[in-house]
């Protein structure tokens, strides 16, 4: 079972990385690479580091899209 | 009868991040695929403390915890962007 749940985790980053590259939308685009990064760390907790998870939420989950959300404020004019 | 509900508990986050990652795959406006995500951090730390309780070990939790507060900061971001503030 644990087994199952990892495979469904790397499978979620794939396409949360794909949606991240396809997307038009800059904004989702955003959201989707923040998922893919809140993937990674379920996926460092199932496989045993939860240092490395702890790291990984903190920084790509959190600061990242909001680093990419001001960096979207400020080189759009106007809000989609 | 508790190894029922932990089996019934994983099946149905399996089933909630299937769903989660197809809305997220199909939603047409921002709103719904910012739902989604908002949905997915939810069963995420779900399954973070299940596993916590599986494998005995109370660190985990710790995960879970930073991860709840972060994940409300980051959907608190997009609200924000989506209201023009920020």
């Amino acid at each position: 079972m644990l087994e199952l749940f990892v495979y469904l985790l790397c499978g979620s980053i794939l396409v949360s990385g794909i949606l991240a590259v396809r997307l038009g939308n800059t904004l989702a685009a955003a959201g989707s690479g923040g998922l893919a990064s809140l993937f990674a760390a379920v996926c460092y907790v199932l496989l045993g580091a939860p240092d490395v998870a702890m790291t990984e939420a903190s920084i790509g989950s959190g600061l990242a899209v909001l680093i990419f959300l001001y960096a979207i404020r400020r080189t759009t004019e106007k809000a989609p | 009868m508790a190894e029922g509900i932990l089996i019934a508990a994983a099946i149905l986050i399996f089933l909630g991040v299937a769903f989660g990652v197809l809305r997220l795959i199909l939603g047409q406006t921002v709103v719904d695929r910012i739902a989604a995500v908002d949905m997915l951090t939810v069963v995420s730390i779900s399954l973070i403390a299940l596993y916590a309780h599986v494998a005995g070990r109370s660190m985990y939790l710790d995960v879970a915890l930073v991860y709840g507060v972060l994940s409300f900061l980051a959907v608190l971001a997009f609200a924000r962007y989506l209201e023009r503030g920020l």
